[in-house]
């Protein structure tokens, strides 16, 4: 078997909430190969969305390690993290957030302007506007490139969000509940989106949610109780 | 990159920014404006003070001081061009038959000093005076009616026999005198008693108005009178034929000024050396002498310019409340910034390039709106006097021509520091309080 593009190996993180201290995740083991689909499945308050975050470079475990390509990263320096995050890993999440200042070719650019310094974005500025429509009128706003986001649906919020996770080129797409504010029939669209591009491009998908249909459409399904994986893959 | 471009995109959709920058704006102006014009009044006053003043003064003579000694160890000088001895005393005129007006209570003199009825009698040799000071233009000031000039090649001459005064212009004009009017000067000296005491002998001159003098120094004209020294010498100090009080003294090099002070002191206490340790004589440049009143004038500019720094930092407060709404109600990007690949350092500087623009661009326009009010400021009076009859800044009340103003870039220089140090340190605070938050707080709600 080849080396996972992401691994959790027996990560606890623990939050204080006064002078109780709280276990989140307890011990959980996880890995994700290249171009994988995996489901990450469980109630609210199993662990889900901190394990995202421990996994996401967002957050630090107590204890573990958290690989990128078999390399241990959970305790690089916060500048280093915030490089690899930016380099391999793209976030959908439940809430969009999407800038409302900005346009929704603005917000997709973004990505690219904070690996550019400003010579550097403004030299390649033609190349980035390029690859940014291209990327809105995969997801299907290539007529809302100039809306904010206060102009824009639900479902069209979260397509500029998934194209804007997109135009690094990550190896990994962390999406936490992305169909979690949206219905049934624009959520299903938004799924087939994501997945369609995921399977295109060969991209390692960790989908949070805890909705079984959703769960079942991905190559393995990890459940969580309580923090602590329930069990191992299971196929579709 | 994406700092500045997150920065000016939060600025140009959040109006409420302006009002950051307007507090900034307006209260740079106020500094560069105020100063200026403040500065322009010292300048002026300076001028003024300078145009009714010798350029060394020898003072705190003592009574048995002799003006032929003096005047020839003065004259050893080679900086010296010029000397006139004076008489100094205090008096009050009236028109005959009236009572001199009351003295005003304690402290009650104005910038003119020309509301209150004690006057400075300066007993003087005209001829000498011409040569030791503008006394010739005084007496030809373009602002004294033809009716009320002296004559001037001999304004203190009395071919009657009936001794002369000149008198300032705005006292003149206010006391309804002319040229040939009697006035009653009333004075007083202190005479030796028979038994060691010492008693005070009331003088009674009476004067015939020879015409009006006006320097550019209000307060000049409102205190003093001229008088021929002879005149006052006779009535105040008939024993002393050869005495003086005062040398009025101009330079040839105004640039030794100082140097010729410290030698002319040195001469006057050879002169005036009788043995013992005690100094007679003080030698004192024109600055030195009108020193406490240019320092009064600074030093209100000094005051001024810490309210100003006052109003500055409250306005910064008012850029900090704007800043620290706009970072609590960005605490959602914070996160999403994060999750792209951005450090606190990098949210810190999103926030700071917000403040800073701010700072820089209420600091840019207020320098700027500063200057060009400065620069047209009379012509803002005249526009605002014209549209509205108030007039901002009434220019006879200071004896100028036009508002004054003078723009020192050295302290723009400052103004801009002061403003950028003040802007910089008020969006610090919302700006670090944006890099401490925790993204992920923002992440996990809506």
């Amino acid at each position: 078997m080849s080396t996972p593009v992401l691994a959790a190996h027996a990560v606890t993180k623990h939050y204080r909430l006064g002078k109780r201290e709280i276990p989140v995740l307890r011990g959980v083991d996880l890995t994700l190969q290249a171009g994988e689909r995996l489901a990450l499945l469980g109630a609210s308050g199993a662990g889900k969305s901190t394990l995202l975050h421990v996994l996401g470079l967002l957050d630090q475990p107590t204890s573990g390690q958290v690989c990128f390509d078999g390399r241990p990263v959970h305790d690089l320096p916060i500048a280093e993290r915030a490089r690899l995050r930016h380099a391999h890993t793209g976030f959908v999440f439940q809430f969009y957030h999407l800038i409302p200042e900005l346009t929704a070719l603005q917000n997709v650019l973004l990505a690219r302007m904070m690996a550019s310094s400003m010579t550097g974005y403004w030299r390649q500025r033609g190349a980035a506007r390029a690859a940014a429509k291209a990327l809105l009128e995969q997801v299907g706003l290539g007529d809302r490139l100039h809306h904010r986001p206060a102009e824009l649906s639900g479902g069209e919020r979260q397509r500029v969000a998934i194209a804007r996770a997109l135009l690094a080129e990550p190896r990994v797409i962390l999406a936490d509940e992305p169909t979690g504010n949206l219905d049934s029939h624009t959520a299903a669209g938004v799924v087939d989106l994501m997945f369609s591009i995921q399977q295109q491009r060969g991209i390692a998908l960790l989908l949070v949610t805890h909705n079984e249909d959703l769960a079942r459409r991905c190559d393995r399904i990890v459940r969580m109780q309580d923090g602590v994986v329930l069990a191992e893959p299971t196929g579709t | 990159m994406y700092r500045l471009f997150l920065a000016v995109r939060y600025l140009l959709t959040r109006p409420i920014n302006l009002l950051g920058m307007l507090g900034i704006l307006l209260s740079v102006w106020a500094l560069v404006v105020v100063v200026s014009i403040f500065s322009g009044f010292l300048v002026e006053i300076e001028r003024h003070v300078r145009s009714a003043s010798a350029d060394i003064s020898v003072g705190d003579l003592p009574p048995w001081a002799e003006w032929t000694p003096l005047e020839r160890a003065l004259r050893d000088d080679p900086n010296v061009q010029g000397l006139a001895r004076r008489l100094v005393h205090y008096g009050m005129i009236s028109r005959p038959g009236e009572r001199p007006p009351t003295p005003p209570l304690l402290g009650r003199t104005a910038l003119h000093g020309g509301d209150q009825p004690f006057l400075l009698l300066l007993g003087i040799d005209a001829a000498a005076e011409r040569d030791v000071t503008g006394f010739a233009e005084w007496l030809q000031h373009p602002a004294i009616p033809a009716d009320l000039r002296a004559d001037p090649q001999a304004p203190l001459a009395a071919p009657d026999g009936r001794p002369r005064v000149l008198v300032g212009l705005e006292r003149l004009q206010r006391d309804g005198l002319r040229r040939g009017d009697v006035v009653v000067l009333t004075s007083g000296r202190l005479l030796d008693g028979p038994e060691g005491g010492r008693g005070l002998q009331q003088i009674t001159l009476e004067l015939v108005v020879a015409g009006a003098f006006k320097t550019h120094h209000g307060g000049f004209d409102g205190n003093n009178v001229f008088v021929d020294h002879g005149v006052l010498r006779t009535a105040l100090h008939p024993d002393r034929p050869d005495g003086v009080q005062e040398i009025a003294i101009r330079v040839r090099d105004l640039d030794g000024l100082a140097a010729t002070a410290d030698r002319l002191q040195r001469a006057v206490a050879r002169v005036l050396d009788r043995g013992d340790d005690r100094a007679f004589g003080r030698v004192v440049t024109w600055r030195e002498k009108n020193g406490q009143f240019l320092a009064s004038v600074e030093h209100q500019r000094g005051l001024l310019k810490i309210v100003l720094v006052v109003i500055m930092v409250t306005a910064a407060f008012l850029m900090l409340a704007t800043l620290s709404m706009m970072v609590t109600e960005k605490t959602s990007d914070i996160g999403i910034l994060t999750a792209m690949g951005g450090t606190p350092g990098g949210v810190l500087q999103v926030f700071l390039a917000c403040g800073l623009t701010i700072t820089a661009a209420g600091t840019a326009l207020g320098v700027l709106t500063g200057i060009v009010t400065s620069v047209y400021l009379e012509e803002i009076r005249q526009a605002v006097l014209w549209a509205t009859g108030i007039d901002l800044f009434p220019l006879n009340v200071y004896n100028l021509d036009r508002v004054p103003c003078s723009l020192d870039p050295w302290w723009l220089l400052q103004v801009a520091a002061m403003a950028f140090a003040v802007g910089g340190v008020v969006s610090a605070w919302p700006a670090w309080r944006a890099a401490r938050h925790d993204p992920l707080v923002s992440l996990r709600g809506a």
